[in-house]
């Protein structure tokens, strides 16, 4: 299946997948509502997205009571609007943090791949973004620890 | 001959266990549902009672899609006797019905203060869809409503009370609300927030009776002014729905009240029987311990895991971790694991002019419990909520991090992710394989 693999080394914190994100997912051009983020490093010079895999157990899928997530054609975790009733048990059942809940429409909502194209890797500049076959996995975690020793060692200093 | 499942108990432990059975076998054994009720979620009883949803949409199964699934139902009917060595299970009317294994899967009710007139007219649980109708039809526009008890279940519920357009006071024995779901600091940011919100509370009142009064409910307590109230809801704890169960040879803990003793497989002291959801004592994920957990995750997950071993699948539960959210006027409240563990290094931090609180426990290098409180608008333009689950749920090693988190108990994203957490969770399922969509399996469908 098709995810989205995030190169952190290219993101340049330009916050364009966050815009067409949220455009995409609430019609508004607002980076808050984005279910991609954009995260700084080392005091704002360098940037990583972070958005949901699409993980095997589907934590957030699996919580729901009334059935409101599934999982769509394209293989994403999606959540059913006349189904959700606004519960938020999919927002604690979620490890990674890619879960969100939309205080005006009252629904949960999360990445679902834009049904197969999407947004955030359309709008990337860099290619820091990309929609490819590929098996998931942890496309951060290295990048944030290497940006991150730094901040630490300064503290214990 | 196919092998005979049954399973005792329509709520979410029970259909999770069924989903995962025919997920499993496609359809290939029996299964028998006794279920006292017909299929609903408990969990958006809430929003039926606000009316953001309607009765239709809290049922989890009509009796077509049971019947699609191969599923023989006896709705209505209540187990009364369980003969493990006849592996037969009798039924309030008389009839029985054999297995080859079966779940435990009764859950637990509404229980209520022992005070005079507990029972009384105008008195109400909300736990049941049954119950949860009448609350309906007793609270309207105007009403003024007493919730007795500041606990989750009347959080839930809170919203829904002033939606109505119903005047509202929650009333606590204890000297503060939350007491079993967050701490003093945040429950005292949660109780402003109310107040500012136009709700009366009213903390460390013992109620000693309620009485009819033209009418109304009149609520008495040991200390303070009595309440007039058009309705009463009381919220003041669960029991397990177990004493059937008695004299069956199944082990439980403390006469039932802490739960059917069960394995990591979800077996019960008798190989043949299963036990899920609130009536098992199954194991904490963080601290190892044996414990009921009664909330909706453990029961999914337990249903689940359960269905697998009864199909003939080998599946060890890791456990269940505590957690909980709560939105009430707008403000999320949020806990996992062992929040309320005195033996922990604690981090705290607080936003007083935005409500906002965090609380980070940690056992060495490893977080076991944490608690998010913010208004909704804030929350939600974090990845926050789900990274402090994943860290609990993963335990990874956060040494290199404590300076820092002690530091700004808020800023946890980076830690989450410089401590490779998505790597550690990527790999983890609770069946050992990845989940289905929540809808009929195919192989059943076309069997």
């Amino acid at each position: 299946m098709k995810v989205l693999a995030l190169h952190p080394d290219k993101c340049t914190g330009c916050l364009r997948c966050e815009l067409a994100c949220s455009y995409m997912q609430t019609g508004m051009y607002q980076p808050a509502k984005s279910v991609i983020r954009v995260s700084p490093f080392e005091g704002y010079t360098s940037y990583a997205p972070y958005t949901c895999t699409q993980c095997a157990e589907g934590w957030c899928m699996t919580a729901c009571p009334v059935g409101a997530i599934q999982i769509s054609a394209v293989g994403a975790k999606d959540v059913l609007d006349d189904k959700c009733v606004g519960c938020k048990l999919c927002t604690i059942a979620c490890p990674y943090g890619t879960m969100f809940f939309d205080a005006d429409r009252y629904k949960a909502y999360k990445c679902n791949l834009c049904d197969g194209a999407p947004a955030c890797a359309e709008a990337c500049p860099t290619q820091a973004i990309t929609f490819e076959d590929v098996p998931q996995r942890d496309w951060i975690g290295d990048f944030a620890a290497q940006r991150s020793a730094y901040v630490l060692a300064r503290e214990v200093a | 001959m196919p092998a005979r499942h049954l399973v005792i108990g329509g709520g979410t432990a029970g259909l999770n266990a069924i989903r995962t059975i025919r997920e499993e076998d496609g359809g290939a054994s029996e299964i028998t549902l006794v279920s006292a009720e017909r299929p609903y979620s408990r969990m958006v009883l809430p929003y039926y009672l606000g009316e953001t949803i309607s009765e239709s949409h809290v049922f989890t199964a009509t009796p077509a899609s049971l019947a699609a699934w191969k599923v023989k139902t006896l709705i209505g009917r209540k187990a009364t006797t369980l003969d493990t060595g006849a592996r037969a299970l009798t039924l309030d009317d008389g009839s029985t019905v054999e297995y080859d294994d079966c779940l435990i899967a009764t859950g637990s009710r509404a229980a209520r203060a022992p005070v005079p007139g507990a029972d009384g007219p105008g008195v109400h649980s909300f736990w049941t869809l049954d119950e949860a109708r009448k609350v309906i039809a007793d609270v309207k526009p105007g009403s003024r409503v007493v919730m007795v008890g500041a606990g989750f279940i009347s959080f839930t519920i809170l919203n829904a009370i002033l939606a109505r357009g119903a005047a509202l006071t929650i009333v606590e024995v204890a000297p503060r609300i939350l007491p079993r779901m967050v701490d003093e600091t945040c429950a005292g940011i949660v109780a402003d927030w109310l107040r500012k919100h136009g709700v009366t509370i009213r903390a460390g009142a013992s109620l000693t009776k309620i009485e009819e009064q033209k009418g109304k409910r009149k609520l008495s307590f040991k200390s303070g002014a009595p309440i007039v109230a058009d309705a009463v809801i009381m919220a003041t704890g669960i029991r397990t729905n177990l004493e059937w169960l008695k004299g069956s040879g199944v082990e439980m803990a403390q006469d039932g009240q802490g739960g059917v003793i069960v394995d990591d497989h979800l077996r019960t002291t008798v190989p043949t029987v299963y036990a899920a959801g609130d009536v098992a004592r199954g194991r904490n994920l963080v601290t190892g311990a044996a414990e009921v957990h009664a909330i909706e995750p453990t029961a999914q997950e337990h249903g689940r895991v359960a269905g697998a071993n009864m199909a003939g699948r080998d599946v060890a539960y890791r456990g269940s971790l505590l957690m909980n959210i709560v939105e009430v006027c707008h403000l999320d409240v949020a806990s996992f694991g062992q929040w309320d563990d005195t033996g922990a290094e604690v981090f705290t931090g607080v936003r007083p002019a935005r409500s906002q609180y965090r609380k980070l426990l940690f056992r060495g290098g490893r977080l076991t419990g944490a608690m998010i409180c913010g208004p909704s608008d804030d929350i939600w333009t974090t990845n926050d909520v789900g990274i402090l689950k994943g860290l609990v749920q993963t335990g990874v090693d956060l040494s290199p991090w404590k300076r820092h988190l002690a530091a700004d108990p808020f800023d946890v994203k980076p830690a989450f992710m410089a401590t490779r957490t998505t790597a550690a969770l990527l790999p983890q399922t609770v069946l050992g394989r990845p989940s289905h969509s929540p809808s009929l399996p195919q192989t059943v469908a076309t069997r």
